[in-house]
């Protein structure tokens, strides 16, 4: 190993969680669950979605961590690749869905709780859905 | 001039002129106090003083019997507001720096939520000890300005230290500046004040202490 | 160009998605509800590109570079597809009467529509002689070009609070653009260099909501500047529990404690960094290992060496030993006198005979 990979350059906060208190949970998660669970009604009633926006909350890593877990891993898992990679990953409670968004440098810019049918950016946008049929129409006239 | 400015003034020229009258004053008061000296007491003495000097050093910070029933609030207090200011001043990491810097020597410090915890249970104790000087007729009756005063002096920078560290009513900036600037104004009144006691108290009880067993009244 | 933004960003490669995440993340950075990225998208793909003069005065380049270089191709860069730059010594290929012509004409045209930006302090010295343009000086150019503009940006520490050109003595008598402008909202954006992505988020919301974002006492976008560096602070548990590097290379260093005894200005620093962070998310400075400096305050640069702990002495305490002395010199003067007092009593002191009282 050469010297300079024994200077940890990028610091991954190991320790802070942990030592304010044991588990670094700030009892701030099980709330949201709750807010989660009037979206989702809320979805169901009127068809409204939300989007709970996790780097406005005061959330450390654990509570993150345990937010995941509780919510599970659904079927759907979505990949976009636009200026760096963006996951929307179903949880188990269809309709909330986990939404990260990477830079190009794989770094996390913004990270989204949404709860709709589908996540927003998912859907095709009808100019761009017009775009692709133009380029459909070139194309088989080629043919 | 803006807070970053005010802080940098009261951290360099304040400081330096606050500490500057702080050792003037205690240098003059001490030279003064113990140049006056007393005439040899040519009396044989009644009995050995041994250690009475010594002993009324710590004596008299004990509760003479009923006395701690009589007035707990000004023993009680006392003791808490005393032992928490000397936490909050010597064992916050930042002021142990600052120690430091000044004179060289350094010890580790508690964390920083321990020190916010001390600093609210002196303000507690000390405010306790203020309103029973307010309602006790005797206390008022014999408190002067110097006593208000001395108690406002002594309490702003507890007050503006712990408001800096939450982030209360000023920005952090302007909030550190006014506690830096009211332990300068702590450090110019202490030498002409009662607080002077931090410097005369161990010399005067072992003076009283001496003379007393000297007396024939050891403790 | 004219027209919808989104179809520039199109034609530039830019998909749709892209650019709702990236309004999606800059809602989220500026603290708006995700509600508002969404809005935000939709108002700017639509909106018509306003026009930029961009006015460098007593300045280093460096704001510039951090916009234009931050990491590239960006998104950041996106944002300046999205205004339409007019004038930009630094960028444009124009030069001489040409360039000042490209921007007389933008001035007309859009008179009391376009964004001014700023970067770089304004020297009134020798009446503003210390820096010119085209034989004009920039107080002159500021106070032309502020006339007709909608709002003005002030990039950079210089822009904002005058800088290290104002840093005692002030040689050159630089003032920042809000010391000469008062009728115009003036957006500060200090920073020495400023966060690129703080810069477009601004120029964002202003495409978006047609205003200028919610500002602090010191004219600064709240979203960005409203906490301090030490509260956003990956290291801030360090920092309470005692644990500081001692130096920059000692063990403490190594594990990433609290920077603070090595001179971090942290916590009376109101900027983005530790939350936005530097060249993409990659790092910032005090992730790097180095101390904040404060260079988004003003007159950071007066403020003390930047390696000494804010918390001990701005200077070596000069007074100390004169003030020592002339305490003990004042002590011995008093106490000199009171045994003068003594000794006079005593020799005034005259005896008490018998035959004295019997009198
Ligand atoms: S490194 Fe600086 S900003 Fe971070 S916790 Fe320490 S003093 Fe505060
Ligand atoms: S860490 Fe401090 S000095 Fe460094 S860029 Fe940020 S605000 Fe400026």
């Amino acid at each position: 190993m050469s010297p300079l990979e024994t200077i940890p350059i990028h610091v991954i906060n190991p320790l802070p969680a942990s030592l304010a208190d044991p588990v670094g949970l700030t009892g701030n998660a099980p709330p949201l669950l709750h807010e989660l669970s009037e979206s989702v009604r809320r979805l169901l009633d009127t068809g409204e979605t939300t989007a709970i926006d996790l780097s406005a909350l005061p959330l450390t890593p654990a509570d993150l961590v345990w937010l995941l877990e509780k919510l599970g891993t659904g079927e759907i898992a979505v990949t976009l690749q636009a200026n760096g990679e963006s996951t929307l990953n179903e949880t188990a409670c269809p309709g909330i869905w986990w939404v990260t968004h990477h830079n190009e440098q794989g770094a996390v810019t913004s990270q989204f709780i949404e709860v709709a049918l589908v996540p927003e950016l998912v859907k095709a946008h009808p100019l761009d859905v017009k775009r692709g049929y133009e380029y459909l129409e070139l194309m088989m006239s080629d043919l | 001039m803006n807070e970053l400015l005010f802080l940098t003034w009261v951290r360099g020229t304040g400081l330096n002129i606050a500490v500057g009258i702080f050792l003037l004053g205690v240098l003059w008061r001490l030279f003064e106090i113990y140049s006056l000296g007393r005439k040899p007491d040519l009396s044989a003495p009644r009995h050995a003083s041994g250690a009475s000097g010594l002993h009324t050093v710590f004596r008299r910070s004990l509760p003479p019997p009923g006395m701690l029933k009589r007035s707990p609030v000004s023993y009680i207090g006392g003791y808490i507001f005393h032992v928490g200011l000397a936490i909050v001043v010597f064992l916050f990491a930042p002021h142990i720096l600052l120690i430091t810097n000044l004179i060289g020597l350094s010890w580790p410090g508690l964390p920083s939520q321990v020190v916010d915890l001390a600093a609210v249970v002196t303000m507690a104790a000390m405010v306790v000890v203020l309103v029973d000087r307010i309602n006790k007729p005797v206390k008022r009756f014999l408190s002067t300005f110097e006593d208000w005063f001395t108690w406002a002096v002594t309490f702003l920078p507890v007050l503006t230290g712990w408001m800096a560290v939450q982030h209360l009513l000023l920005p952090y900036t302007m909030m550190l500046a006014v506690h830096i600037l009211s332990v300068e104004i702590l450090l110019v009144v202490l030498p002409f004040t009662k607080l002077f006691h931090a410097f005369t108290l161990v010399g005067s009880r072992w003076y009283n202490g001496r003379v007393n067993g000297h007396k024939g009244v050891p403790v | 160009m004219q027209g919808p933004l989104i179809e520039t960003l199109v034609q530039q490669g830019v998909s749709r998605r892209t650019f709702l995440k990236y309004c999606a993340t800059l809602a989220s950075m500026m603290a708006l509800p995700p509600a508002a990225g969404l809005a935000m998208a939709e108002a700017m793909a639509a909106a018509k590109r306003p026009s930029v003069i961009w006015l460098p005065f007593q300045e280093c380049t460096g704001c510039t570079e951090s916009i234009t270089r931050s990491h590239s191709p960006t998104i950041e860069g996106m944002i300046f597809d999205m205004i339409s730059l007019d004038y930009q010594e630094t960028l444009m290929a124009a030069a001489g009467f040409q360039a000042e012509e490209a921007r007389h004409n933008a001035m007309k045209e859009n008179m009391g529509k376009y964004l001014l930006i700023i970067d770089g302090s304004i020297p009134l010295g020798v009446d503003g002689g210390y820096s010119c343009i085209g034989g004009r000086s920039n107080i002159d150019l500021l106070q032309e070009a502020a006339q007709g503009a909608a709002a003005i940006i002030a990039m950079g520490s210089c822009a904002s609070y005058g800088g290290i050109p104002k840093a005692n003595p002030n040689p050159t008598g630089a003032v920042s653009v809000s010391d000469l402008i008062k009728d115009k909202p003036i957006v500060n954006i200090p920073g020495c260099p400023p966060i690129p992505s703080v810069m477009t988020g601004v120029l964002a919301h202003y495409l978006t909501f047609g205003s200028l974002p919610e500002l602090d006492d010191k004219g600064r976008p709240k979203a960005f500047y409203g906490e301090t560096i030490h509260d956003r602070c990956y290291r801030r548990p360090f920092y309470d529990q005692g644990k500081f590097a001692k130096t920059f290379d000692d063990e403490g260093a190594r594990q990433g404690w609290c920077l603070f005894e090595l001179g971090c200005k942290g916590p009376v620093t109101y900027n983005a960094c530790a939350t936005v962070k530097w060249n993409g998310g990659t790092s910032w400075p005090v992730e790097s290992g180095h101390g904040c400096l404060g260079c988004s305050e003003p007159d950071f640069w007066d403020a003390g060496s930047f390696y000494k702990p804010l918390s001990t002495p701005a200077d070596p305490l000069k007074f100390v030993a004169a003030a020592s002395v002339v305490g003990a010199v004042a002590g011995v003067a008093v106490s000199v006198a009171n045994r003068a007092k003594k000794g006079a009593a005593k020799s005034a002191h005259e005896t008490t005979t018998l035959a004295d009282l019997e009198k």
